[in-house]
């Protein structure tokens, strides 16, 4: 059974309206020195929301991303929050399917990484960069339950109890879902997963 | 045109001075157009001043392209410390008003010795309509979003597509980067952006007209044999400059060996042959153009430092941008 989706905090940042990148309003996001700014003023908004809170990063202002901007913002960024640098923080990016993202794409499938990425606040989540092959369908899973358990979403795969919450941490520690543990569960502990956008 | 005397008479006198060789084509479509290969011979002869006189006749040039610009900055910024004088010959106008233009003798004209008469040539009109970027000197990472800033604004009001114009920034700004990171230059890097009008070719080859845009940058750096070589993984490709230079345009290849690093020249590649031109990479004795189906490489004459040339075609302003690919990836 799918459970109802818990609401979280979330904040949308405009990375051309912050101004962090060379002079204010600039839309055109080049060099690693330029993300290198933008992914600590990124990272300083992430550390100050709730404990399990989405940064919504918004980069559709941005007319042009060159690979180094793309790696140093969004590919670190991406590499330390699956690190857990941030906790259960999760970080979504904001950007229609254009050419810009190829840059992105390339970084995170550099580091073996993904990110969630809408269109829009609100609308359906897609992945940008690299989800290892086995984990897609138990990612997809998810994202079609909104909120399901250990136990419902291995029923639905096919899988044990163990292969389903192995499968369901990696996609966690990748920083593309949420993981909540329910402890009133029958028989103890249980998680529920959530999908982040 | 009258030349000044030291230069005419270190001319001709073989005892005082290097004379440097070009190697300009005198037939077909390069005729008269210095390119980085029409150095070759002065860079091969540029290893042996020490501390006398050096000079360019560059008499043949009718036409230079921004690879040959850069090219020639970096051979001056090598012989300029090497010798008591270098002297540059012209013959006629039109190749000493271009460099004018490309602000070559605003930043040469008070190191060398010239035949051209620089102070009449800043008096005139400027103004170059295919210009993109004059030649520029730059030391740090921090000076390149100010350029890329500035030539977004010159193909923004010329009409570039978004598209055209984010590959032309994007293969800008990357091999800037590249050229102030791993360079340690003494001067730094130089760079200039040039758009030329000519046939498409294609279907309807010769009914088309064109346009092909040419990047091309150049530093005094270690070159990208001993950056790659500073990462022992790759010790199997940087046992000759062209090994390194292949594997230097390959997906994450880089002389830290972080993860993430070394992108930035493959995307280029990829900008590049996606438009239907190449990436020339040119660094110690090797030389390799990147076509995207073939890579070709060449000994040539020891480039002290990394050049990198981009050919960017753009097919003509009347045909509807191609359709924009859409990236793999899965749906969740």
């Amino acid at each position: 059974m799918a459970e109802e989706a818990q609401p979280r905090a979330h904040v949308v940042y405009d990375v051309v309206a912050s101004g962090d990148a060379e002079g204010a309003g600039s839309k055109l996001m080049v060099t690693r020195g330029t993300g290198r700014r933008v992914r600590e003023a990124l990272g300083e908004v992430l550390e100050g929301l709730p404990g399990d809170g989405v940064l919504y990063v918004d980069t559709r202002g941005v007319e042009l991303m060159d690979y180094s901007f793309a790696d140093e913002a969004l590919g670190i960024l991406a590499s330390r929050v699956a690190a857990g640098e941030y906790g259960d923080r999760r970080v979504v990016l904001v950007e229609e399917d254009r050419e810009l993202l190829e840059n992105i794409e390339a970084s995170l499938r550099q580091r073996s990484l993904a990110m969630v990425r809408v269109d829009e606040p609100g609308a359906v989540p897609e992945i940008v960069g690299e989800v290892p092959e086995h984990l897609v369908e138990t990612l997809d899973a998810i994202y079609d339950a909104g909120s399901i358990t250990n136990a419902d979403l291995a029923a639905r795969l096919g899988l044990n109890h163990t292969a389903c919450n192995n499968r369901a941490t990696r996609l966690f520690k990748l920083g593309l879902i949420h993981r909540r543990k329910n402890t009133a569960a029958p028989g103890g502990r249980q998680y529920s997963y959530e999908g982040i956008a | 045109m009258v030349g000044c005397l030291p230069l005419d008479s270190a001319y001709n006198n073989s005892a005082m001075s290097t004379q440097l060789e070009l190697n300009i084509r005198r037939k077909g479509a390069m005729s008269g157009v210095l390119t980085i290969g029409s150095l070759d011979p002065a860079f091969a002869m540029a290893q042996e001043v020490e501390g006398g006189m050096a000079v360019l006749d560059l008499s043949a040039v009718e036409f230079v392209e921004p690879a040959g610009l850069c090219g020639l900055a970096a051979l001056l910024e090598f012989l300029i410390p090497r010798s008591r004088l270098v002297g540059l010959r012209f013959s006629g106008h039109n190749v000493t008003a271009y460099l004018e233009r490309m602000n070559f003798f605003k930043i040469f004209g008070h190191r060398v010795e010239t035949n051209a008469d620089v102070a009449a040539l800043e008096e005139r009109q400027r103004g170059n309509p295919g210009t993109l970027q004059e030649l520029i000197n730059f030391h740090s990472e921090e000076e390149i979003p100010g350029i890329i800033n500035r030539i977004s604004e010159i193909l923004t009001n010329k009409d570039y597509w978004l598209r055209e114009r984010a590959a032309i920034c994007a293969t800008l700004s990357e091999i800037c980067a590249n050229a102030v990171e791993h360079g340690h230059s003494p001067f730094g890097a130089y760079a200039a952006v040039q758009a030329y009008q000519h046939i498409v070719s294609g279907p309807r080859r010769g009914e088309r007209e064109g346009e092909e845009v040419l990047v091309a940058i150049a530093d005094g750096g270690v070159g990208v044999r001993e950056t790659l070589s500073r990462n022992p993984e790759y010790a199997e490709h940087t046992g000759s400059d062209n090994g390194a230079l292949r594997h230097a345009l390959k997906m994450g290849v880089s002389g830290t060996g972080e993860v993430g690093r070394g992108g930035g020249l493959a995307v280029v590649g990829q900008i590049a042959t996606r438009a239907g031109g190449s990436l020339s990479l040119r660094s110690g004795s090797g030389r390799v153009t990147y076509y995207g189906d073939r890579t070709n490489s060449r000994n040539v004459p020891d480039f002290p430092g990394a050049f990198v040339r981009v050919s960017l075609p753009r097919k003509a302003v009347s045909d509807p941008p191609p359709a924009v690919g859409k990236n793999k990836k899965a749906e969740v």
